[in-house]
């Protein structure tokens, strides 16, 4: 059988955005075929959003600069044709859930596009019928788009792109914002509109374990060059290539590169977790099982509670109950993970710890005080908080004064607001950085400004929301090594995060969250395999927490392995080795 | 949670049916009669129609209690210029060289010694107060009862560029994102150990001048961001376009139309001939005829 005929052709096309030296896309020339889901992989900075931009014109249309080459969309030259009618053909979703739902109803986004591109009424209705079936937004028409859910957003900006019945749905990493449930969502309704309806569909992603289940085909890209192409068969087992590109291959595929790095063969590396289920059970039948051992779980710190909420019960003024009873305890010096989806309370509990709301019942206790006897300021220099967007946290011309910014304002004398100052400057590597605009640095290097400016006030805790969401693998590695280096100095971490796969090498103690209330409280190794109480919030554990729970049926007890490296140290004689095999240090 | 959106009331009525474009008219008509009228018993009698217009369409009592509570020093500073200082205009109104006093300051206070605040003046402070809750109220209640994509579909159907009322109905969309990042910045400098309440005018002015620096930032991106949708969604700015919306004049909005304009006649007919609606009227009924404005 022929392949099928392809949409988009791509060839030797560059790009340079105006005023940029260095391009964006260099000499990229590929085919995307009809009825494809194809993966769009790289590290930030690697040219995705940019290459998915060129699909409709918007690039270089809209925003100038240089091209070459030339890019066709079902027989169109993209520089040809307007954006306007390219938009009938291309149906784009964009990362970010809010900017980019501009009616004030879920059928008037809907609507919009068909609207500009004069449909008849009669015409709008049914589409919109038809499309928010697609989605399963039906029964949502007249609700405002700030009511719905973060997947619920994005599947509706699909919605809206699809109403145009475009023959390729193009999606700039719509899930980087959305806690595992919405991922799921917008994935879920991709595959469907892919298969079902025969949509092409390209998506821009860094979830390797969702792309390895749903791609047929997977486009690597880095510093704006075409690097590899080919399925996630093919180009998930390729570790090293992942790695240096910058990228996270699924679990399951490194958990394998191990196994096969240390002499057991396994054929092609498996890279969906059933494939990897399949491939333990032949490999359980060829060589022994050794676990390796685990150390007893750590104890808790020891010493008096830094920061406790004592039936801590909170409800907003639009009467929505978001904490429902919490009490819980943490000691000077642990690093905590919170994690639960959202709508939890994560964030409403983090909020009574700096005293920006106030319990409706109970108490929270910094040091032994209740927080009524602090004011917000005097809290701050105790409990240090960075949010989740850097750009909301900085309010100076440079790096040097944002990060004095608060000692400025809090009178410290000159020489004091030096000395912290470059003291928090280096311990952030931030140094050769401290005259420039915070503005210009890269997203990852902001949240370092903001990072070392809270170091400034010296506080005892350090509270992170969501410091890993909207970064690729290697922007989240270097915000958490930070974290690890704070805590190895003293200090008590206080993270929240959806991203549970990275933990396992920081965190010591978990505390899960679902409607309100505390579900578990318990050291990182024993929640992380409390699969029901993950699933009462719908979290889902790291692919090698469930290939360590499927291992059970060949050992002789309980595994509670967390790693690919604990996994694949099974299966290596000797148990496990410094190196590749090392059990996370925190963990162990 | 704390979201801020587009007020409107839920509950049906003969204000939520209106087309947008009747109830625009209506909103027109108050208006001009509340700026031709003087007489603070016949802006009184509007003021309370409109009051009672908005809560018997849904708008919260407590709302219009929050426009007036925000309204008070105004009100207050009405009636003091007027009551003091306003006398050469009420003389015009009332065609009296002599003003009624209402009290008057001993003439050994400094600045102000000797002055005082005339009946006539009062009154008509009061005539400006009444005249400024109609206009605050009238607008809000054509507003707050039309679905905003009524709105949308009305003002361009009475000829308002497409691409102007798309600039209003994004604002109403995105000011919400805005006024939740100001918050998030403010939030963020607090937390940063800023104490604004501690501070003295001066230095609270300047901390919160700061917030400008990221919220305008943070708007330019996602201005850009939001160009970048627009064409991806076929948006040229043009008129000529369909709408999911209808809007159409039915037999109800057309009687609302011509009672509004029956009444507008009305009203400047009876102010002209009989002079209904003049400061004078009724209040001062021995004052002689008028002097014509200068």
């Amino acid at each position: 059988m022929e392949p099928p005929e392809p949409l988009v052709q791509f060839e030797a096309v560059s790009y340079l955005y105006p005023r940029a030296t260095r391009p964006a896309l260099r000499n990229i020339s590929l085919d995307i075929r009809r009825g494809e889901f194809v993966g769009l992989i790289g590290a930030t900075g690697a040219g995705k959003t940019t290459l998915c931009l060129t699909l409709n014109g918007i690039v270089p249309q809209f925003y100038g600069g240089r091209f070459f080459g030339r890019i066709t969309v079902a027989g169109m030259d993209t520089l040809e044709h307007p954006t306007g009618m390219l938009a009938r053909y291309v149906g784009m979703v964009f990362q970010d859930p809010e900017t980019q739902l501009i009616a004030n109803s879920v059928e008037d986004e809907v609507a919009f596009a068909l609207e500009n591109l004069q449909v008849p009424r009669e015409e709008i209705r049914a589409r919109i019928t038809y499309v928010l079936q697609a989605v399963r937004l039906d029964g949502y028409e007249r609700k405002h788009p700030s009511e719905l859910s973060g997947g619920q957003k994005q599947r509706l900006a699909i919605a809206a792109a699809l109403a145009m019945r475009p023959a390729l749905l193009v999606l700039d990493e719509p899930t980087s914002q959305l806690d595992p449930v919405g991922e799921q969502e917008v994935f879920a309704v991709a595959d469907e509109l892919n298969r079902e309806l025969g949509v092409t569909v390209l998506m821009a992603s860094h979830a390797a374990e969702r792309l390895a289940e749903y791609a047929t085909r997977l486009i690597l890209l880095s510093a704006g060059s075409l690097v590899a192409v080919g399925s996630p068969d093919e180009i998930y087992p390729q570790i090293e290539l992942l790695e240096r590109h910058h990228l996270r291959p699924p679990q399951v595929a490194r958990t394998f590169y191990l196994i096969n790095k240390a002499g057991h063969p396994t054929g092609r590396l498996p890279v969906r977790l059933e494939d990897g289920l399949r491939a333990l059970d032949s490999l359980c039948a060829q060589c022994t099982l050794t676990p390796p051992s685990i150390p007893p779980e750590p104890q808790g710190a020891d010493g008096p509670a830094l920061v406790s909420a004592r039936d801590l019960k909170y409800t907003y003024p639009d009467g929505t109950r978001a904490l429902n009873g919490v009490s819980l305890d943490i000691r000077a010096g642990e690093y905590v993970v919170i994690i639960g989806q959202n709508g939890a309370g994560k964030t409403t509990l983090i909020k009574h710890f700096l005293r920006l709301l106030e319990p409706t019942e109970g108490k929270v206790l910094i040091g032994g005080r209740d927080t009524r006897e602090f004011t917000v300021g005097e809290l701050a220099r105790r409990v240090g908080y960075v949010g989740q967007n850097p750009d909301h946290q900085i309010f100076n011309a440079s790096v040097k004064d944002e990060v004095s910014f608060a000692l400025r304002h809090l009178g410290y004398p000159a020489a004091e607001i030096r000395a912290r100052t470059s003291a928090s400057l280096e311990a952030l590597g931030l140094l050769d950085m401290q005259d420039m605009h915070p503005l210009a640095l890269t997203r990852g290097d902001r949240a370092r400004v903001v990072l070392a400016a809270v170091l400034a006030l010296q506080p005892e805790v350090i509270i992170l929301d969501e410091p890993t969401t909207g970064q690729d693998y290697r922007g989240a590695k270097s915000i958490l090594d930070i974290t690890r280096e704070l805590h190895r100095q003293g200090k008590t971490v206080i993270v929240v995060t959806h991203h549970l796969y990275l933990m396992p090498e920081y965190a010591r103690r978990v505390l899960v969250m679902g409607k309100g209330t505390l579900l578990l409280d318990a050291p990182l190794r024993q929640a992380y395999h409390q699969l029901d109480v993950l699933g009462a919030t719908f979290l889902e554990p790291p692919q090698a927490v469930l290939l360590s729970r499927y291992l059970e049926r060949y050992s002789a007890g309980e595994l509670r392995l967390l790693t690919p490296e604990e996994v694949a140290a099974c299966f290596i004689p000797g148990g496990v080795e410094r190196g590749s095999h090392q059990i996370p240090e925190s963990v162990a | 949670m704390g979201v801020i959106r587009f007020q409107r009331v839920w509950r049906e009525s003969l204000f939520t049916r209106l087309d947008f474009r009747a109830k625009l008219l209506i909103v027109a008509v108050i208006s001009l009669v509340a700026f031709v009228w003087e007489s603070p018993i016949t802006l009184a009698a509007l003021a309370l129609t409109v009051i009672i217009a908005a809560l018997l369409s849904g708008i919260e009592a407590a709302y219009l209690g929050r426009i007036f509570r925000l309204m008070m020093p105004l009100y207050g500073l009405l009636l003091v210029t007027h009551g003091f200082w306003n006398t050469q205009q009420v003389r015009v109104l009332t065609g009296r060289e002599t003003l009624t006093p209402l009290f008057t300051f001993p003439s050994a206070w400094p600045l102000v010694g000797g002055g005082g605040m005339s009946v006539e003046g009062f009154v008509y402070g009061w005539a400006v107060i009444l005249r400024t809750i109609v206009l605050i109220l009238v607008l809000p209640l054509a507003i707050f009862t039309t679905d905003i994509n009524q709105i949308m579909v009305g003002l361009v159907r009475i000829g308002i560029p497409y691409k102007l009322v798309f600039i209003f109905s994004s604002t109403l969309r995105f000011f919400p994102l805005l006024f939740g990042e100001a918050q998030a910045i403010i939030e963020a400098q607090r937390l940063r150990g800023l104490e604004p309440q501690r501070m003295g005018p001066l230095q609270r002015v300047r901390v919160y001048a700061r917030i400008a620096i990221p919220l305008i930032l943070g708007a330019l991106v996602k201005a850009q961001q939001l160009e970048a949708v627009l064409q991806a969604r076929a948006f040229t700015g043009s008129s000529a376009r369909t709408y999911l919306h209808e809007s159409r004049l039915r037999r109800v909005d057309w009687g609302v139309i011509l009672l509004g304009l029956g009444l507008f006649v009305t009203a400047m007919a009876l102010y002209v001939w009989l002079g209904v609606g003049k400061f004078a009227w009724l209040i001062f009924p021995s004052a002689p005829t008028p002097v014509p404005h200068r």
